[in-house]
């Protein structure tokens, strides 16, 4: 099967392209937009490490938080007020953005405005979520979903396919492991790499505990560096990665996200991972470990 | 034993309504389930054009199942095209029952799929309605 390649922005912002041998692509941004401010100043911070990397990116933060543990959680900045921002960072530094939507009739408005458009996990097979989203004809972010086998994401992609759309992005984000505890199964990625289209990593909420304190998510960041080397080597084209400058304080997963001071360490060995895998795959040729062997 | 002469395959040929034709990417299980419905031990894959490019039989679900170290979920949900064969036996709608009983009873098989000069597939002899036909006569 011929890889896939799908094509986020263009026009008057930065095209990003992810999939086959293309250099790994990097989605990362604050999980929730916290103030118009902050976008802001993250998306140039951010930038900045992307570019002196020679990484292409993708603006990513939500404007809705609707899998918050808690009715007490902050749930979000809301669509109008999180849209204009996320346009306002688009218009500013010309990068393409992500962010997700958690009801399907919020999938047009939503796809007005950013470049791609992600499904969130725990969505990932709900049937009007994806036809919502895959009829704006808009690129795909879909996360497949911490109960889901690799292999049932098929069932996700044909939803989409049948709108028409055919610009898809499977990202791993860790499966459950028992109650409040995620793994990670890098299996995950060849199997999903089976429908053609490009895999991704999402290493911050592979990390998570979800819920694991009692009314928010608990996580352990100290572990991020590990699964990102280990998930570059093993054939990803994207990776994803939530990133703020005071987790801490963060008014969403402050338990997940990556303190943007490690950004360029982790992104520089995830670059040179994914860049070593692609030279020993062409020195040494593709897997071909088969069933019939 | 012989039929007779003036007959040919069309006049036992099941229809492709009757019989599980599938596109490449069904799911195993999807393909399965046809071939419960149908009572037949094959599903027959068809291109956009209706060419056959490939059949998926109770003997290769056998062999799969025996080989296969993937855990059933998975294996349902792969595409069946994945695991059908790509060669196999078939012949033309003017082949006599004659020809075709022989055929079934040379490669030890049930099924014939019948196709034309294209390569699109017309229908299928199946052992029991050719052997109801050699037992009529």
């Amino acid at each position: 099967m011929i890889p896939k390649i799908i094509k986020v922005g263009g026009g008057d912002v930065a095209e990003v392209q992810i999939g086959g041998t293309l250099p790994l692509a990097f989605l990362g941004g604050p999980c929730a937009i916290e103030t118009r401010a902050h976008a802001l100043e993250m998306a140039e911070r951010i930038g900045e490490v992307c570019v002196g990397l020679d990484i292409p990116w993708v603006y990513k933060s939500c404007y809705d938080k609707d899998c918050r543990s808690s009715e007490n959680s902050f749930h979000g900045i809301g669509m109008d007020a999180g849209l204009d921002i996320l346009a306002e960072v688009r218009s500013a530094y010309k990068i393409p953005v992500v962010s997700d939507f958690s009801d399907a009739a919020w999938a047009a408005r939503t796809a007005e405005t950013v470049d791609l458009l992600q499904i969130p996990a725990y969505l990932c097979r709900q049937t009007h979520v994806l036809k919502a989203a895959g009829e704006t004809g808009k690129p795909l972010h879909v996360k497949k979903g911490q109960f889901m086998s690799p292999w049932n994401m098929k069932n996700s992609v044909r939803k989409i396919e049948a709108t028409g759309n055919e610009q898809i992005l499977l990202t791993d984000r860790g499966t459950f492991f028992g109650y409040n505890m995620l793994i990670n199964d890098y299996r995950n990625f060849p199997i999903m790499l089976e429908t053609g289209y490009p895999v991704c990593f999402d290493a911050t909420h592979s990390v998570q505990m979800p819920t694991s304190m009692g009314n928010v998510s608990g996580g352990q960041r100290e572990f991020i560096p590990h699964l990102v080397r280990a998930a570059a080597g093993a054939g990803i084209n994207a990776l994803f990665m939530e990133v703020h400058d005071n987790p801490n304080e963060a008014l969403s997963d402050p338990n997940t996200q990556l303190d943007i001071r490690y950004l360029k360490n982790i992104l520089a060995q995830a670059k040179a991972m994914h860049a070593a895998r692609q030279e020993l795959l062409e020195e040494w040729g593709e897997d071909r470990v088969h069933l019939d062997d | 034993m012989s039929t007779s002469t003036t007959r040919t395959i069309a006049d036992i040929l099941l229809p492709p309504e009757a019989i599980p034709v599938v596109p490449p990417r069904t799911l195993v299980k999807e393909a399965l389930e046809k071939m419960s419905a149908s009572k037949l031990g094959l599903a027959c894959i068809v291109d956009d054009d209706g060419r056959l490019i490939g059949l998926f039989t109770d003997g290769d679900l056998r062999r799969l199942l025996l080989r296969s170290q993937k855990p059933l979920s998975a294996l349902f949900a792969d595409d069946i095209i994945d695991h059908a064969r790509r060669e196999f036996t078939s012949v033309r709608a003017d082949t006599s029952i004659d020809d075709a009983l022989n055929l079934l009873q040379e490669r030890e098989i049930f099924d014939l799929p019948v196709l034309d000069e294209g390569g699109h597939l017309q229908g299928l002899i199946h052992l029991h309605p050719a052997l109801r036909a050699l037992l009529g006569e």
